[in-house]
């Protein structure tokens, strides 16, 4: 068990995660839209501006907070490109692309302005919009905020982060003494 | 004793000259135990498997972390395994015209298809037809053992003597004292964790040290003590305190990834054949393994009418072999044994082969809301192979109106590694992060497992056309649940919620519907044994009551389903037939 990633603290994760982060997570500081974690390469199948946009969403959805790092520093925007670049299913990739273009358009409808150019209150009043059919979805935005939160949860509780941080999740590890719980009596 | 991580090299090369002392079909479960039975009896063996010998912890990869996975351990691009919605909507075969490259059934589709996708057949080269089934089919060396669910349970005398119990069926030509000690040497050869509970309906194992339950699961377990009925930590096919005769299997020490992934052990600590019995039989030397090949033909001896050996295909190249034994076994599963002795045309003078078919229904149950546990610090939850078991306690002492047999729940509840309660969990943002990570902890479900009448009506036989992508014909089905399976499947959601609302759970998610037939994965009965040739295929010690040296020692034999799972009882009916079968043979009877 060497480099075993379950002995890493929420703690150690923070201070790894450097200042960005520490920023983003005080009360009242807030990241101003668009400043994406710089990614590593390239997005593979979106285009760069579609890639901040989704960073954003997905960052909206799972945001930073006081106990954990959000979606953006999980790289679960990353993850979901990657899935769409691998993909063999075109109807798929199209419904993606189409996707964050209708939260494109339905930003122009409210507020007169492209979805990264509106005020955080206006971002989630989008957002808000398209959450609201999220039991039984009808527009396109709609169904869209379904395909879209289900990637980014998936993504980000898979990530080290998710796993790690934001859930303390203690398993996966060898119990060497007793097993954990309680005895049934 | 060192942990032996690496697999003995197997034999490659078989004599296919000789005349073995038994040719075995098939490295399941029962497989698996034929063989470690017969050698231990100082009989040669040759083992033929259809699928390939993997290199299996490579596949299985138990400890990985999903974000140390390219795609979180998703199988590659162009892999699709069927949904519910296929299997429903659909006629098989499912993958016929299908765009994708490979496609699996349902279980490939859990999380982590990757670590299966070399164990579960591709179903465009294994096509069946007939009636909607989800088949799912492990061709590699131990079968589904690699995956199975570890839920270790034996029958009782509410089983093997059902019929005397409420008219429906037959009996099997065994009561419980006669398994009992099979049981037992299964037990102690295999290791099993587990709490005793001095049931009739569901008798104690040799138990190894129990996994333990957590809050929700002891508050459930004391609250259906006042009811009269129980919850009993999982018993486990797992060996908890480690096997001193066993160099390739390790103690559990209670990991915990068996329970997010479609099974698998890379400690061996869970059962599987080839290193719970298969290896430790090639040990012996007497024991000849030929994976790749896949049986067509039980061949016979005109003179004689006695099984002479087996013929079949090496799956790379096509090309055809015979293999010689004085004894045959089959052991390829409950369904494709039964398509073995259809496609030899042979035992089946009862008119029984294929028909009897049974199973396991579920789908239903509930899952619970634990408002006592909103917020509490994560604790090791999942570090076990499973959470508990719920016996049946319908149709013992007393009588339901609505349906005969009865039903058992499997359940659990606690912190896992991924909040499945995440996708009911509506809204976004900081709110909704906080809400899954508060509630993390907080839901117990349960779901139930009820037995299927065998029915003559329920049957599988060979399609006339399809054939696999061998030229070997098909199955095809002629299958479905009855008015008692539906009447039970109410009857599994109404004391489901009940339980829980005694217990005080706020009941959150109710599931009424039923699966597909075949998703339970415990196909039974195509070949059942009974004392009467004519209304049965096998005789109490799973030997062909038309040929004396060919025995079907797998879960065609069984005489009905049970509502227990089905594998402990496979190994030790297996064990007692090879028994019989390597006294028979020293005798000259054979």
């Amino acid at each position: 068990m060497t480099d075993s990633p379950q002995t890493l603290t929420r703690r150690d994760m923070i201070v790894t995660m450097g200042a960005a982060v520490a920023a983003a997570a005080l009360p009242g500081v807030e990241a101003p839209a668009g400043t994406a974690a710089p990614a590593a390469s390239p997005p593979r199948f979106l285009t760069p501006d579609e890639f901040v946009l989704l960073d954003e969403l997905t960052e909206l959805i799972i945001p930073t907070d006081a106990h954990s790092p959000g979606a953006r520093l999980a790289g679960v925007a990353a993850y979901i490109d990657g899935r769409l670049a691998e993909s063999v299913e075109p109807e798929w990739q199209a419904r993606w692309r189409s996707g964050l273009a209708a939260v494109e358009a339905l930003s122009r409808d409210l507020h007169g302005r492209s979805f990264l150019q509106a005020m955080a209150d206006e971002r989630i009043l989008v957002l808000t919009r398209m959450a609201a059919g999220e039991a039984d979805p009808k527009t396109p935005p709609e169904h869209f905020f379904r395909e879209l939160k289900a990637l980014t949860v998936r993504g980000y509780y898979t990530s080290k982060i998710g796993i790690h941080v934001d859930q303390a999740y203690k398993g996966n590890v060898y119990q060497t003494g007793e097993y954990a719980g309680f005895d049934a009596k | 004793m060192t942990l032996l991580k690496v697999a003995p090299r197997l034999s490659p090369d078989v004599d296919l000259l000789r005349t073995y002392d038994a040719v075995i079909v098939g490295s399941g479960a029962a497989g698996g135990m034929a063989s470690h039975v017969l050698t231990a009896h100082g009989m040669q063996v040759l083992l033929l498997e259809a699928g390939k010998k993997l290199d299996i912890n490579r596949e299985l990869r138990s400890m990985e972390w999903p974000y140390d996975h390219p795609r979180r351990g998703d199988a590659p691009p162009g892999s699709h395994a069927l949904s519910f919605n296929e299997y429903t909507i659909r006629q098989p075969p499912y993958a016929k015209a299908t765009a994708f490259k490979h496609v699996y059934s349902y279980v490939g589709g859990w999380s982590g298809g990757d670590y299966v996708k070399s164990i579960l057949v591709d179903e465009k080269d294994h096509p069946y037809t007939g009636t909607r089934y989800a088949w799912v089919r492990a061709r590699c060396l131990g079968g589904k053992t690699n995956i199975w669910g570890r839920l270790a349970l034996r029958l009782s005398d509410y089983d093997f003597k059902a019929k005397s119990h409420d008219g429906y069926g037959e009996d099997w030509p065994i009561s419980y004292a006669d398994l009992e000690p099979y049981y037992d040497r299964v037990d102690r050869y295999l290791g099993i964790a587990g709490v005793k509970e001095n049931l009739p309906h569901l008798p104690d194992s040799l138990f190894q040290r129990p996994t333990k339950l957590n809050a929700a699961e002891v508050t459930l377990r004391e609250r259906l003590k006042a009811m009269g009925r129980v919850l009993t930590p999982y018993r486990a096919g797992v060996t908890t305190d480690g096997l001193k005769h066993n160099k390739y299997r390790s103690k559990c020490f209670g990991r915990g990834a068996c329970n997010r992934r479609p099974g698998g052990c890379d400690i061996h600590a869970a059962f599987d054949s080839p290193t719970g019995l298969i290896y430790p039989a090639f040990d012996t030397g007497r024991l000849t393994i030929r994976p790749s090949s896949i049986a067509h033909e039980v061949l016979v001896d005109r003179n004689t009418g006695r099984a002479r050996g087996v013929a079949f295909l090496d799956s790379d190249t096509g090309r055809s072999y015979e293999a010689n034994g004085k004894v045959v076994v089959l052991a390829a599963s409950t369904l494709e044994s039964a398509r073995l002795l259809l496609l030899s045309n042979l035992a089946n003078s009862s008119g029984q082969v294929g028909h009897n078919f049974c199973e396991h229904v579920m789908g239903p149950g509930v899952t619970g809301f634990v408002k006592e546990l909103v917020g509490k610090t994560p604790t090791l939850d999942d570090g076990r192979p499973g959470g508990f078991y719920v016996p049946r306690f319908r149709n013992l002492q007393t009588r339901e109106p609505g349906f005969i047999r009865g039903y058992g729940f499997e359940g659990s509840s606690g912190f896992s590694m991924f909040p499945e309660h995440v996708f009911e969990t509506p809204g976004f943002g900081g709110q909704f992060k906080k809400t899954v990570r508060d509630h993390a902890g907080a839901f117990i479900s349960m779901g139930a497992f009820g037995e299927v009448l065998p029915r003559f009506e329920s049957y599988v036989d060979l399609d006339p056309e399809v054939k696999d992508r061998w030229g070997i014909p098909v199955l095809r089905f002629h299958y479905r649940f009855g008015d008692n399976e539906r009447k039970m499947a109410e009857d599994m959601v109404a004391a489901a919620r009940e339980m829980f609302e005694a217990a005080g759970f706020e009941v959150v998610g109710t599931d009424r519907e039923i699966l597909t037939e075949g998703w339970s994965i415990h196909e039974l009965g195509t070949a059942r044994m009974g004392s009467d040739p004519k209304t049965s295929v096998l005789n109490q010690f799973q030997q062909s009551h038309d040929v004396r040296n060919l025995f079907v020692v797998d879960g065609s034999s069984h005489v009905n389903a049970s509502c227990q799972n089905p594998t402990w009882t496979i190994m030790a009916l297996a064990w007692r037939s090879c028994d019989y079968l390597a006294d028979e043979l020293s005798k000259g009877n054979l």
